[in-house]
């Protein structure tokens, strides 16, 4: 994948800056281009709570955008990018809804044709450049370390619609950290939610569930977690100790986005992947390292 | 949302169901009707043990009629929308769509909705985001902004006036 339009969506641009600037720093290296657009918006998908119409409209917009440019799309947040698959999948399956859409998209000059792919990191680390591509890149493996992995619901479900992997027994996120050096044990806990959709009105049980996953994830013995997602990086990492104090625990687990972990095994300097703004501790993942 | 209030006082919508159903067509096929009550989606409920949500009460309640118990519980303000239930339904249903609709019906019949969630449409319909770029503390407690990272300006909507006026119109109607 030479060049790929870059859609943060709005957690990603707006707070989770370390996720901005690890895939800055490291896709190129790949030999993957990432082009910024003028123009995108909201996913749409916070506002199905309010009106699913909405949530349509935005995503037709953003892909339509990004199809004026010819350039297909890399969402990184698992929440946009399952809003432009539903998107995608309910208006290629619906010529009538399709043209009712683009009647909204023609007052603002666009056209959903639906000819442009969309990605997230997972599909286009692991199916496009490739785990042998990654491998050639790797300069400090990271041997020692067994980190759990955490997908993020909307990113492997529903299986209706086409997802990056599997809903129920997702395998690339492993493979991906086998790749770089690190070991993955399985944990009952995998496909648990980190809540993050009902902090806004559901705080003490949202941050209930991200603090049991924590628990889990430390009770197993792992050395840190991983994410490819920035609602769940924010609960499990912004927000661990708060989630910790919510389910009576003392939470000091290591929570890293995985393009940050593939930088460090890149032999990035931390500061350029964002590590100083990761909030739990993950310097001692280099401690654990040495050792 | 019990079966208790069911038998002692509340009607039966009859337009309810063609409620749902309009706003969720394109995702499923007509939602309640084939519901069998296995309870399989409440069984994997992500919400159902910290908030009692319950996704088969919600299915029933919706094919029988009784939209006005969805609409007044809180209930269906705590769905985590883990998406297992639509994920794992025998009858590919999705209990989680058939949540969202009851939302989208309570907002649209002038229903008192949570605050952050007016804010986040608000959010939206002024800059396109739900929200604008924060200054964050890194772990030693320095803040910092996306310009002292050397992070690139964030291009949204151009016409933002536009854009409004479009989600507006959108709003009212079924894009599904």
């Amino acid at each position: 994948m030479e060049k790929i339009g870059l859609y943060l969506g709005c957690l990603i641009p707006t707070e989770q800056y370390a996720y901005e600037l690890a895939i800055r720093e490291v896709l190129p290296e790949l030999g993957t281009e990432l082009v910024d657009i003028e123009g995108p918006a909201c996913c749409g998908a916070p506002l199905r709570h309010i009106n699913l119409s909405l949530t349509m409209y935005l995503s037709a917009r953003n892909i339509a955008l990004f199809e004026k440019e010819g350039l297909d799309i890399l969402a990184p947040c698992p929440y946009c990018h399952q809003a432009i698959s539903e998107a995608k999948d309910v208006l290629d399956k619906n010529p009538t809804l399709k043209e009712k859409v683009n009647s909204y998209l023609k007052e603002e000059g666009l056209e959903y044709k639906g000819k442009v792919k969309h990605y997230h990191l997972l599909d286009l680390l692991h199916d496009e450049i490739g785990t042998e591509v990654i491998k050639e890149h790797i300069k400090e493996p990271l041997e020692g370390l067994n980190i759990a992995a955490h997908y993020g619901c909307h990113l492997i479900r529903p299986n209706d619609i086409p997802r990056p992997d599997d809903s129920e027994n997702p395998q690339k996120l492993e493979t991906l950290l086998k790749t770089i050096g690190a070991e993955s044990d399985y944990y009952n806990e995998k496909l648990d939610c980190c809540g993050a959709h009902i902090l806004l009105n559901e705080q003490e049980s949202a941050l209930t569930k991200t603090g049991q996953k924590l628990e889990a994830v430390q009770n197993h013995g792992f050395d840190g977690m991983t994410t490819m997602c920035p609602w769940g990086q924010r609960m499990f990492d912004t927000k661990q100790d708060s989630a910790g104090q919510t389910v009576g625990a003392s939470l000091n687990i290591p929570v890293i986005y995985y393009i940050q972990l593939l930088g460090l095994a890149m032999g990035k300097e931390p500061e350029a992947l964002g590590l100083h703004l990761n909030k739990s501790p993950v310097d001692k993942l280099g401690s654990k390292e040495e050792d | 949302m019990s079966i208790i209030d069911l038998t002692s006082m509340a009607e039966p919508e009859g337009e309810a169901q063609k409620k749902i159903n309009d706003i969720i067509k394109g995702l499923q096929e007509d939602i309640p009707h084939d519901c069998y009550q296995c309870g399989k989606c409440t069984s994997g409920c992500e919400a159902f043990i910290l908030t009692e949500l319950e996704p088969h009460k919600v299915m029933a309640l919706s094919k029988s009629g009784f939209i006005d118990e969805l609409l007044n519980s809180g209930e269906i303000w705590t769905c985590v929308t883990c998406l297992k239930c639509k994920e794992r339904c025998p009858q590919d249903l999705a209990p989680v769509d058939v949540i969202f609709a009851v939302k989208n019906i309570a907002v649209s019949s002038g229903k008192q909705i949570d605050s952050g969630y007016s804010n986040m449409l608000q959010a939206v319909l002024g800059t396109g985001f739900i929200q604008s770029p924060k200054e964050v503390v890194d772990r030693e407690n320095n803040a910092v902004t996306r310009d002292d990272m050397g992070l690139p300006k964030i291009k949204g909507p151009e016409e933002m006036p536009k854009l409004q006026q479009v989600l507006m119109k959108a709003a009212t109607e079924t894009l599904r």
